[in-house]
């Protein structure tokens, strides 16, 4: 979820010299609760030995350099923030992919007609986009900017979106498109992965360093996780509830709904809960080289363990 | 001229010599603070980009901060009109002073769309209420003494406050205006953030690439832009106070 991963590094040092609990391990998020976090929620850390503390996330929360600097044991990052990192010297390391398909992408008016993000970048009007992200720049290269009239997203906020009919809007097509439909709005949504770009989103991370010191700690993390995902996907009722009271901003009804819609993107017939291969990797690191996100290539292999 | 910028010199090369330090030696991971070798250097690369950035904010931060400078010295005179008046207006003033802009700015994108209307519009709003505070403070404490003076000499009210309480005022109001334009650089940040151009944008597009070192190389710029507003409050500063007043003596 990079849009709301903004990388703010005062933040980090600053977490980093906070201290915690002894015994406690923290998983960072990078937003507040709701359904993309569900299996984190409903996990059995303490039937592996852990006594995990989840640290619900907003717009700028750098879970990134807070794993890279220990000030969180785990975190939520999105494959292509984890990619840069590694290029950096930030050795994070991916453990579990929630989202195997990318949730990311741009909501518009039905009542435009669109028809393929292209023809969105044909026909003007404005584009709210974090232009830092690799696929903002990606849609820039392949269909250019120059008729629409870029501007900051809002985050969560739809205000904008639901006071003009051309405005279109970087979405989780699970949530954002729900509430704006509640709303009144008739919406249509694009998701990113047409144009190619599909890195794993909402993946589950830990530094390089913890890992070597505490293979069995993050393999209990992992196996938690993992069952924890498998229950809220049977039934996301019970932790849908306990979120609900840590974030009431969103709907009961529409924590239900986006449950229920993101299920798709996260379980794939054939590929166990969360695991991830070397080629998708490749491939994404490929496309940030061409891109000009990284310098140097990080090794796939590096980049990730199926535990 | 030199001498007297040697003490401000000192601390800035010591804090840089040893982050440079920190950074090399590995005491401080580069991605947490970036060396100020690669905050120079990035400063070079993205040239353009960045300086292009600050003229923009520059610009939409000494708008807001002209409008705050006017708009907050007419509030204080009609604020000083009257003790009824203060009572009844001068606790709203402090609105703008406790205004959490963050929680306004996607508002204040609504009210003026996106772009330099957004962003002088958080400059001014966080930048207002020091010149209103210093400002009356500074026409509310005219001595006395020649206050008596002028009404001896049957001056009027306008007189009054053009001749005597303005000029008595201005101290304070300058002692304002240095701190609104600090204030004024980082609404417009805070603007440029929601409402998208200059060096708010700059930051917020390389911090989601993890440049640290953009970043900073952009906040670099921020406080030049600041530095160099102070400099010029205190240049009118001497040029109005240095005749009679101790404080530029």
């Amino acid at each position: 979820m990079n849009r709301r991963t903004f990388v703010f590094t005062g933040g980090a040092a600053l977490l980093a010299a906070c201290g915690k609990a002894p015994g406690k391990t923290r998983l960072a998020l990078n937003w507040k609760p709701d359904p993309q976090f569900g299996g984190f929620y409903a996990a059995p850390y303490q039937a592996h030995g852990l006594d995990v503390e989840i640290l619900p996330g907003g717009a700028g929360t750098p879970t990134i350099q807070m794993v890279g600097a220990g000030s969180a044991e785990f975190g939520v990052v999105s494959a292509d923030e984890l990619v840069v990192a590694r290029s950096q010297g930030n050795d994070v390391v991916a453990l579990f992919a929630v989202f195997q398909q990318n949730p990311q992408g741009i909501m518009v008016h039905a009542s435009r007609k669109l028809t393929s993000l292209a023809d969105l970048l044909k026909s003007g009007g404005t584009l709210a986009i974090q232009r830092g992200l690799p696929y903002a720049r990606l849609l820039e290269k392949q269909y250019g900017f120059g008729k629409v009239k870029v501007v900051p997203s809002p985050g969560g906020d739809i205000s904008a979106f639901l006071a003009d009919k051309n405005f279109a809007q970087q979405c989780f097509i699970v949530s954002e498109p729900l509430t704006a439909k509640h709303q009144g709005a008739d919406v249509q949504v694009f998701p990113v992965s047409d144009t190619g770009y599909n890195p794993y989103t909402t993946v589950l991370a830990t530094s390089d360093d913890y890992l070597r010191q505490n293979p069995d700690r993050a393999k209990a993390m992992v196996a938690a996780v993992r069952e924890g995902w498998r229950a809220y996907l049977d039934d996301p009722k019970p932790t849908n509830q306990r979120m609900n009271q840590l974030n009431p901003s969103m709907a009961p009804e529409v924590f239900a709904e986006v449950a229920d819609a993101q299920k798709p993107l996260i379980e794939i017939a054939g590929t166990p809960l969360g695991s991830m291969t070397k080629e998708r990797w490749e491939m994404l690191i490929a496309q940030l080289k061409e891109l000009g996100d990284i310098q140097k290539a990080p090794s796939a292999a590096d980049c990730f363990r199926n535990l | 001229m030199i001498r007297r910028a040697i003490p401000a010199l000192i601390p800035l090369v010591v804090v840089t010599a040893a982050a440079e330090l920190a950074v090399r030696y590995g005491l401080v991971k580069s991605y947490l603070l970036p060396a100020p070798s690669s905050v120079l250097r990035a400063l070079i690369e993205s040239r353009g980009e960045l300086f292009g950035a600050l003229l923009t904010t520059s610009t939409s931060a000494l708008v807001g901060f002209l409008l705050s400078t006017a708009i907050g010295i007419a509030i204080a005179v009609f604020l000083s009109s009257s003790r009824a008046i203060q009572r009844a207006f001068y606790p709203y003033a402090v609105f703008f002073q406790t205004v959490p802009i963050i929680a306004i700015a996607p508002l204040l994108v609504i009210w003026f769309g996106y772009g330099m209307r957004t962003v002088v519009a958080s400059a001014f709003v966080v930048s207002i209420f020091p010149v209103i505070a210093n400002t009356l403070s500074g026409i509310l404490s005219t001595e006395p003494a020649l206050r008596d003076l002028f009404r001896l000499y049957g001056a009027s009210t306008f007189t009054t406050l053009w001749k005597l309480r303005f000029p008595a005022a201005l101290p304070q109001i300058l002692t304002g205006l240095r701190v609104a334009s600090g204030l004024a650089v980082i609404g417009a940040i805070v603007g440029e953030f929601i409402g998208g151009q200059g060096l708010g944008s700059v930051v917020d597009v390389a911090r989601t690439q993890q440049r640290v070192d953009k970043v900073f190389a952009a906040v670099l710029l921020a406080s030049v832009l600041g530095l160099a507003l102070f400099g010029l409050i205190n240049l009118v500063s001497y040029v109005t106070l240095r005749r009679w007043h101790a404080s530029e003596q």
